[in-house]
């Protein structure tokens, strides 16, 4: 109660600066009052709780909130007007109460505002039951049930929370802010198995499986502007397994999803120009991590095949694969102070790596650039204190395969082959 | 000046639980797989509660490293992906040394780590609230009969 209390205050405070966001004066010193009072209430939050801390494990309160500064030349990734903007927020709070030995309850909401990157606004990010059905010194088995998150990928549990992962953008081929909502979790059931041994290491084993609601701004977002009627996800089943030699600073794994939509029309006497139709979205990815003092290496690597059945025209049919890779690497300078470089490399179609097919089969309504994503990164992260970091980023972007829409794109926007941004952020946590 | 030397010199970590905990030993990887949150109890079936330092703590630092041989970085990413992703729960967050022996003395099948040198002060002022009888320092059942903390052998 008093924990849903102290969200609906978080929250609320957020969209009143949102509003005064609007404005856009006093830009700097709203920014700064918003983090210190919303930070105030969080630190009020961990005194309380404080005291409980000491006593016990079962209940535990957290949260993190975060605002930066974003700027986009040359794309409509963040907004369509190509100014400076404060649309980078990010407030979370989340409980954990352990109900008896075996169960435990747990659940986060999360106010979001990224302009055009997902929809702007608190949402529950994850609500579920943890059954804990077995543990012992080796082995470690987990069922959840409710709204859980995708751990599958190797930042696609800690996308949303700002200090967890690695840049304030990630690497947009895999973790791409279009299909967040959908990606970042699903109603179901997930099970995980761990094991570890001294001889052979860690394994972790996943499997999920449930669905996505969509709303309509993401069906939007994702199918077109013009996309009247109601887009729905059939199901996501997933799994994964991660391998983690006894003692290395290495880790492997490889993740595997199918997913299916439908779309229902809304009918062309209600303006909807699409059809009835049916999508498949497949993912493969293989990713390694090297953790070491100084350096950390890390990269996927991943296939997808894209499946559309109508929706153009009722006999409309295609069927993609796409590729793609990211190589990251990041070096602790000092305790506090840590660099990135990445380069990421992906296509939608591996039969047309440089769009040209693309552009010629829509008669060059959609330009090639289109058909690939490009992303040369470069951040530094600073930890001022163990819970008080300041991130910022520069990312020079090839190609227009990433943005929304991503169905039916808008080249009027989207211009330009090349784009950059550069991003500044706060964060908080507790 | 002497007291910084001696500081120096018994700068090594203990890891301390609490006094109900049977288990006085444990191995490297034992411990290893306890801060990793892999494994959630012990040997008696008790569930275990593990306290920590804030990241940039110097002791946890240290501990980590020598002891958990991870490093601080891959301790946090473990733990907030626990915390914030829902999975699990990870280790509570102590302000200072003083705050964490508290927290193990009070919360059952609990873990945590001191350096030497507060452990030390520990017991002096331990014994001397108690009894008049000097401690030596290598007498480690003595704090725990006394019901502070256990100090757990950590084997390779």
């Amino acid at each position: 109660m008093l924990s849903k209390l102290k969200t609906n205050a978080a929250v609320a405070i957020a969209s009143r600066v949102n509003i005064l966001y609007c404005s856009r004066s006093f830009f700097s010193r709203t920014l700064l009052c918003t983090f210190l009072l919303v930070a105030c209430i969080a630190t009020k939050a961990q005194a309380e709780e404080g005291k409980t801390y000491t006593n016990s494990q079962d209940f535990q309160l957290h949260g993190f909130i975060s605002q930066g500064i974003i700027d986009v030349n040359g794309s409509d990734f963040v907004n369509d007007d190509g100014e400076l903007s404060t649309e980078l927020t990010e407030i979370g709070l989340n409980v954990s109460y352990q109900l008896t030995n075996k169960f435990r309850l747990a659940g986060q909401v999360v106010y979001l505002d990224g302009g055009n990157r997902y929809a702007q606004g608190a949402r529950v990010d994850y609500a579920l039951l943890d059954w804990s059905a077995f543990t012992d010194e080796h082995w470690q088995a987990n069922i959840y049930l409710g709204r859980f998150k995708n751990n599958h990928w190797l930042y696609s549990s800690s996308r949303d929370i700002p200090f967890a992962r690695p840049s304030i953008i990630l690497p947009q081929s895999v973790y791409f802010d279009g299909f967040r909502d959908i990606a970042v979790g699903s109603d179901g059931i997930a099970a995980k198995l761990s094991h570890s041994t001294d001889e052979y290491g860690n394994f972790d084993f996943q499997l999920s499986y449930g669905s996505s609601p969509i709303s309509d701004e993401q069906t939007k977002n994702i199918l077109s502007e013009y996309a009247q009627g109601s887009a729905e996800q059939d199901y996501d089943s997933q799994a994964s397994l991660y391998w983690q030699p006894a003692f290395s600073p290495w880790r492997f794994g490889v993740s595997l999803l199918d997913a299916g939509f439908t779309y229902d029309s809304a009918g062309p006497a209600k303006g909807d120009f699409f059809y009835d139709s049916g999508f498949t979205f497949q993912f493969y990815t293989m990713n390694a991590i090297y953790e070491g003092e100084k350096w950390e290496f890390s990269g996927e690597i991943y296939q997808q095949r894209f499946t559309i059945d109508g929706f153009y025209f009722p006999a409309f049919k295609l069927d993609n694969i796409g590729q793609g890779f990211y190589l990251q690497s990041r070096y602790k300078l000092t305790q506090k102070l840590t660099f990135l470089a990445r380069y990421e490399d992906f296509y939608l179609d591996k039969d047309d790596k440089d769009g040209k097919e693309l552009e010629e089969s829509t008669g060059g309504a959609i330009p090639y650039y289109f058909g690939f994503h490009k992303d040369i990164t470069l951040g530094v992260n600073y930890d001022f204190t163990s819970n008080f970091s300041i991130r910022a980023e520069y990312h020079w972007v090839r190609g227009a395969g990433r943005l929304t829409p991503v169905v039916a794109p808008n080249p009027e926007i989207n211009n330009s082959e090349d784009w950059q941004m550069w991003a500044v952020q706060l964060m908080y946590w507790f | 000046m002497l007291a910084c030397l001696v500081t120096r010199q018994v700068a090594a970590i203990e890891v301390v639980t609490h006094p109900q905990v049977t288990q006085s030993s444990l191995t490297k990887s034992q411990l290893r797989r306890i801060y990793t949150m892999r494994q959630l109890r012990w040997s008696d079936n008790h569930a275990i509660t593990v306290f920590v330092l804030p990241s940039q703590h110097e002791l946890h630092q240290r501990f980590a490293k020598e002891r958990l041989q991870i490093f601080p970085y891959q301790l946090n990413r473990i733990w907030h992906k626990l915390t914030y992703s829902g999975l699990g729960v990870a280790p509570t967050i102590v302000k200072s040394e003083q705050e964490l022996i508290q927290a193990v003395t009070n919360t059952p099948g609990a873990i945590g780590y001191i350096g030497e040198a507060t452990l030390v002060l520990l017991r002096q002022s331990n014994n001397d609230s108690r009894s008049q009888e000097p401690l030596h320092m290598d007498e480690e059942s003595k704090v725990s009969s006394q019901g502070v903390v256990n100090v757990v052998k950590i084997k390779d």
